[in-house]
């Protein structure tokens, strides 16, 4: 599998190639175009737990899944362009039988030899209800790629390190975490426009984003029709 | 970043700020004429004129509306002198331009930025090929011989089609004519999966082009993002 990053850092497009028999798990909707010679199967992962695609169909409207294509050359030198939502970068991250935290929006897409896990409850179910914001579990050993709203900025963290939930990306799984306020009292946090943020400690990566997707929505949201 | 490509061109132009912020500048000698869509312009030199109006009679105007764009077209033209015009897309994205020589360029709704004396631009049915996409029911159709300048969302990559490939409806910019098109349902969800994939996808409908020619495919589109927004739009009170 070749992989090809362009047209960084903000209206970022990747560019995988595949040979025949290859096959590349996609977040739904990231395809852009592709030769002709793939085939494509949906399946589902429920948030929070196992689902199968009949589970996944009554929870369809609720938000409650994740979707993912899995692409499989049919023929020799397949390609296929992906692409995220928002303006942004995408990054490639490797993973050798080791374990990577991804906010559930930044996983762009992964080989089959990693496991995408979406019932990952590590923060908690109460504090990322809203917002559609979850995470995916992603482990094994093959290529991974994430995409970010805005820029990309990596942490080496050793010691203590403190980043809002909206602002994360992806982190290693060596890192210990806690969720807490941002200020010394919740009421001042919340003033300050800071709400909960995410306590690393340890040593791992840190991937961030320089840009929140839900201050922007919020900041959006209200100037439009009611829906 | 300026602009590369190759072909000819009947008026100096330059492309900067690509791909992210692509803007043109076109340089007009007196008494020459560029054509551009409302609201594209964002600067210009006093000898620049704009006319509003609507152009081509009304039959081509009315495919042009169809075709998701408006029915006016402005045109700059330079008077007692030189002068310059730079016009900017509505989307943050790229600007290219192609020289068109007797031949057509198909172009997606809203991807219309301006042009030069000697092109023709009008709506073009598509019919039931076009029929569930939503979008490209229309295309604009572009043919004579003169430049084209042609916009996107994100940047713009251009791919030499040589036999097949698939594009997703949202993300078509502009392609040759020399392809044949059809849209239609990803090959493999009908196969092995059957409707299935087709809603929970995403991908559904796609562009499957044949033959030889060049696509233009952007690297975002409007539609995901405005997916994307809906969950924060307020709710109706129904009290």
């Amino acid at each position: 599998m070749q992989h090809e990053i362009q047209a960084r850092p903000a209206a970022t497009v990747l560019k995988v190639d595949l040979e025949q028999g290859e096959s590349l798990t996609c977040e739904v909707g990231a395809m852009i175009a592709m030769s002709s010679g793939m085939t494509v199967e949906t399946t589902s992962r429920q948030k929070g737990g196992k689902g199968g695609l009949m589970k996944g169909l009554k929870r369809m409207f609720s938000g409650e899944n994740f979707f993912l294509n899995h692409f499989t050359a049919q023929n020799p030198d397949q390609s296929i362009y992906l692409g995220p939502t928002l303006m942004g970068d995408v990054i490639y991250h490797p993973l050798d039988n080791a374990t990577l935290i991804v906010q559930g929006a930044s996983w762009l897409a992964s080989d089959p030899g990693i496991e995408v896990d979406a019932s990952w409850q590590g923060f908690g179910k109460a504090l990322f209800s809203g917002e559609s914001m979850f995470w995916v579990k992603c482990s094994g050993t093959g290529d991974l790629f994430l995409n970010s709203f805005g820029a990309i900025y990596e942490v080496d963290v050793d010691g203590q390190y403190t980043v809002d939930s909206g602002h994360i990306v992806a982190f290693e799984e060596t890192l210990q975490f806690k969720i807490g306020k941002a200020g010394k009292s919740l009421i001042g946090s919340f003033l300050g426009g800071e709400g909960l943020v995410c306590k690393f400690e340890g040593q791992g990566k840190l991937y961030c984003q320089s840009h929140n997707p839900p201050s922007f929505g919020k900041l959006l949201g209200p100037q439009l029709r009611p829906r | 970043m300026s602009t590369a490509d190759q072909m000819p061109s009947d008026v100096q132009f330059e492309i900067t700020q690509r791909p992210d912020f692509g803007l043109l500048s076109v340089q007009l000698a007196d008494g020459q004429q560029i054509f551009a869509e409302p609201a594209a312009m964002a600067s210009m030199t006093p000898n620049a004129h704009m006319k509003a109006g609507m152009k081509g009679g009304f039959k081509k105007t009315l495919g042009r509306m169809l075709g998701g764009e408006s029915l006016i077209i402005n045109t700059f033209t330079a008077q007692q002198g030189a002068a310059e015009v730079t016009f900017a897309p509505g989307t943050p994205g790229d600007v290219l331009h192609y020289h068109l020589d007797q031949n057509t360029l198909l172009l997606q709704r809203g991807a219309f930025l301006a042009y030069t004396d000697g092109v023709e631009l009008t709506g073009k049915w598509q019919g039931a090929k076009g029929f569930f996409s939503g979008e490209g029911l229309v295309l604009l159709k572009a043919s004579g011989a003169g430049d084209i300048f042609f916009n996107s969302y994100g940047a713009i990559l251009e791919v030499d089609v040589t036999d097949e490939f698939i594009v997703d409806t949202s993300y078509i910019v502009a392609f040759e004519d020399t392809l044949d098109y059809r849209v239609t349902i990803l090959e493999g969800m009908k196969v092995s999966s059957k409707i299935k994939s087709f809603f929970f996808g995403g991908e559904g409908l796609v562009c499957k082009f044949s033959g030889q020619g060049k696509i233009w495919i952007q690297t975002r589109a409007v539609n995901p993002f405005l997916s994307w927004i809906y969950p924060f739009r307020p709710t109706k009170n129904n009290n």
